[in-house]
């Protein structure tokens, strides 16, 4: 593992704003990675491989402390960052690590788990994967099963979690485990950082119903961890599960609207080099995307300006998701029913339209409303802590 | 009043929030309604004059305070969360923005510092029969007549058309379509208050027969100056459902907090709060996409009039969306008389079509994005 890199590029304190967006802009474009290979075992390494020359560079972590290899860029230069990210079409993070237990690491871990833990994962070295829902333990997470036993210096950890996406190629398992009694709910769970390639460890792929092994179920047979690799107190994790930094999100909810846009103009496209935009009907469905499209980008800029002129997120920050998630499974939708019977076709099928992106789109986007919670936990979260209404008294409390 | 950005927009919408919830609470809106007037003399003088939001939006030269759309967008959004009835919707919105969007110097000197101080009302005449501004869908005519020119058609949903002290008529002419300026009260002019669906915003038929009129502009003038006007109002009225739609979320979620069923607020249960979340997506969209198109059609970019119909289309819906919902969550309540939901409703709705179905609104954008 190489850990030599640039000095961080947000030394260069006079550079403009517009100096800045060049800069990134040149980079992207000189040491673009080239297209996304078919096999997802060739993807993972295509990512590496570019995760690593952003790191190398100087250029990775927009939002990160410095000192861990991240930019430590002011809020309005990670807008540009993330826009300029989304133009030049280069391969996301590669895991859950980067978005979801980074900011958990940056703010709560010790300094020699940042250490240990943060480099890596940024340079792409280190394949962070969720171990948060269990097979029992879906929306109603806090009544999760998976135990941590404290035995001396470490902690024994039994019990399965699901739904955990790039398992396979997971280093480690950012995982919610129970450390108190069974009904404790989320004043009993702990935040532990397993190894994935510790002995007891054993990792199941689970078939999704595009066909492919995106995700996996992982048990945990008296899996030792060392409680030097717990973030937090024991019995402390429920708080930490669901840190964010800054305002990353609404940065890169901007980088989803832009690449969003992008492919509803390459529906457009489709529609057009097929003949069908004089059909009324089909007119009126791309105006509908058309408009939510930009709807999309309107609120990820408003939030942002919010941001800018107040510090604080505002209203729009908890519509984003729910918005983008809608118009993704809706415009694969919209376009595979636009392509009739030839939308049916599969990506061997010599006739398939663009290599069958749009229904396996289709299909793929089914996960959008469930993963990350459910479309459904969106909206009451939204009607309860924005709008303020009421808890359901039938359930356990928040 | 002083108004510029950021901080004085936050206390210009304040100053009209408040003056609106003591001066045009519910009982008022019902008062004036239920009797068919138009406007509360003093309201209307106190916010034309005190408060000076009838000139917000007229340039200084003419008596206004030199504001634009973004400012407008403010007060109208306020008065379309307070369904204030008065006149001016038809006076500012419409025949104000149509008459500085004419460049007619001569036109502008005489009436808008009418519009600004207050002492006088205006009107937008453009739709007929067919309900459209397709200026190929209009059969009105005007024709030059001892040295001046008369104009004779029939024009319908003419917001506040039949109480307007000057009515602004787009009509045809030998030379192309033109806009003309009529007096209310002049020889040959009949109008009426429509009996439709909107209880706190009249529209009226407008039927003129070789009425004297003064000509604003004629010939290719004119569509340029019809798309501008198209976009203003666009952009405001979103601004106005955006404000409906918003208080319908508002009384929903009130009422959703204190109602009880089954030994529990009604709010509690997952189906009412799904609604309201949803609800809520939709408003808040609804103002991301109004401050669009009030920034664009004010500083004239290249995309103002596509933010400002995909913002029309947007609230449009919106509002029609949330004040039907209001009307679920109240259940019973929600559909009496007696309940401020449908007025809501009759407004939504009323809004939605009165510048043509949605389908043409949806046809338009289309075309502006290239699709």
């Amino acid at each position: 593992m190489t850990m030599e890199r640039q000095a961080p590029v947000a030394a260069a304190e006079t550079e403009t704003d517009e100096a800045f967006r060049a800069r990134l802009r040149e980079f992207f474009t000189a040491r673009h990675p080239g297209r996304k290979p078919n096999d997802p075992r060739d993807r993972a390494a295509w990512t590496k491989a570019w995760l690593a020359t952003l790191f190398d560079n100087g250029y990775a972590g927009p939002g990160w402390p410095g000192e861990f290899g991240g930019m430590e860029l002011p809020f309005a230069r990670q807008v540009i960052y993330q826009e300029e990210l989304a133009r030049a079409r280069v391969p996301g993070p590669l895991g859950a690590g980067l978005n979801i237990a980074a900011p958990t690491i940056i703010k709560y871990g010790t300094q020699d788990q940042k250490r240990r833990w943060l480099p890596p994962m940024l340079r792409g070295d280190m394949v962070w994967a969720q171990g948060y829902s269990e097979p029992e333990a879906g929306s109603d997470l806090p009544s999760l099963r998976t135990t941590a036993r404290r035995d001396g210096d470490e902690y024994l950890v039994n019990g399965q979690k699901v739904w955990t996406s790039h398992a396979g190629d997971a280093d480690v398992f950012f995982a919610l485990v129970r450390t108190g009694t069974r009904e404790s709910r989320q004043q009993g769970i702990t935040y532990l950082v397993i190894d994935a390639h510790a002995p007891g460890v054993q990792v199941r792929p689970l078939r999704d119903l595009t066909g492919g092994h995106l995700f996996a179920e992982v048990f945990f047979d008296d899996v030792r961890v060392p409680v030097a690799d717990r973030i937090g107190e024991e019995n402390g994790g429920w708080p930490l599960a669901r840190t964010s930094l800054g305002h990353e999100r609404a940065a890169g909810a901007l980088n989803q609207a832009a690449m969003y846009r992008r492919v509803l103009t390459e529906l457009e496209e489709l529609a057009r080099e097929r003949g069908q935009l004089a059909d009324p009907l089909v007119r009126d469905r791309l105006v509908d995307l058309e408009i939510r499209v930009r709807i999309i980008r309107y609120n990820a800029k408003r939030t942002i300006a919010d941001i800018l002129a107040t510090g604080e997120a505002g209203a729009t920050s908890s519509v984003s998701r729910l918005l983008i998630t809608a118009f993704e499974q809706d415009i694969h939708e919209f376009a595979v029913d636009m392509l009739g019977p030839a939308g049916l076709l599969a990506r061997t099928a010599p006739q398939a339209v663009q290599r069958s992106r749009w229904l396996l789109g289709f299909l793929r986007t089914r996960a959008s409303t469930i993963g990350a919670g459910t479309r459904e936990i969106q909206l009451n979260t939204v009607a309860e802590q924005v709008l303020g209404l009421p808890h359901d008294p039938g359930l356990p409390a928040r | 009043m002083s108004v510029g950005d950021g901080q004085e927009h936050d206390e210009l919408r304040q100053v009209v929030r408040e003056f609106l919830r003591q001066r045009s609470p519910s009982r008022e809106v019902r008062r004036l309604m239920e009797a068919g007037e138009g406007r509360d003399a003093e309201v209307w003088a106190m916010l034309t004059g005190q408060l000076g939001l009838s000139g917000i939006a007229v340039p200084v030269r003419y008596g206004g305070a030199g504001y634009g759309p973004v400012e407008l967008g403010i007060v109208v959004e306020e008065m379309g969360r307070a369904l204030l009835v008065a006149p001016y919707f038809s006076t500012v919105v419409l025949a104000g923005q149509a008459l500085a969007a004419s460049g007619d110097e001569d036109a502008m000197a005489r009436w808008l510092p009418g519009i600004a101080d207050g002492s006088l009302t205006a009107a937008l005449a453009v739709a007929e029969e067919a309900g459209s501004w397709d200026l190929a869908d209009l059969t009105t005519a005007a024709e030059p007549a001892g040295g001046g020119w008369t104009v004779s058609g029939s024009k319908l949903y003419v917001v506040d058309g039949h109480t307007a002290d000057l009515l602004l008529v787009v009509a045809r002419t030998p030379d192309g379509h033109g806009v003309f300026a009529v007096e209310g009260d002049a020889a040959g002019v009949e109008r009426a208050r429509l009996d439709a669906l909107d209880l706190t915003r009249p529209l009226a038929s407008v039927t003129l027969r070789e009425v004297r009129a003064v000509p604003l502009t004629i010939g290719g003038g004119t569509a340029a100056w019809l798309a501008e006007v198209t976009d203003l109002v666009l952009a405001a009225l979103a601004a106005e459902q955006l404000g409906g739609a918003a208080r319908c979320l508002e009384l929903s979620v009130e009422y959703a907090k204190v109602r009880e069923q089954f030994g529990r607020p009604i709010g509690s249960f997952q189906a009412v709060k799904h609604k309201c979340a949803t609800l809520f997506l939709e408003v808040e969209s609804g103002r991301s996409a109004v401050s669009q198109a009030t920034e664009a059609v004010a500083g004239r970019a290249p995309d103002a009039s596509l933010t400002a119909a995909l913002a029309y289309i947007h609230c449009s819906a919106a509002f029609t969306h949330a004040a039907k919902e209001c009307i679920q969550i109240h259940g019973g309540i929600g559909y009496t008389w007696e309940h401020d939901a449908h007025l809501y409703l009759r407004r939504a709705k009323t809004s939605e079509l009165f510048l043509g179905p949605p389908g043409r609104h949806r046809a338009r954008l289309a075309a502006l994005a290239g699709i």
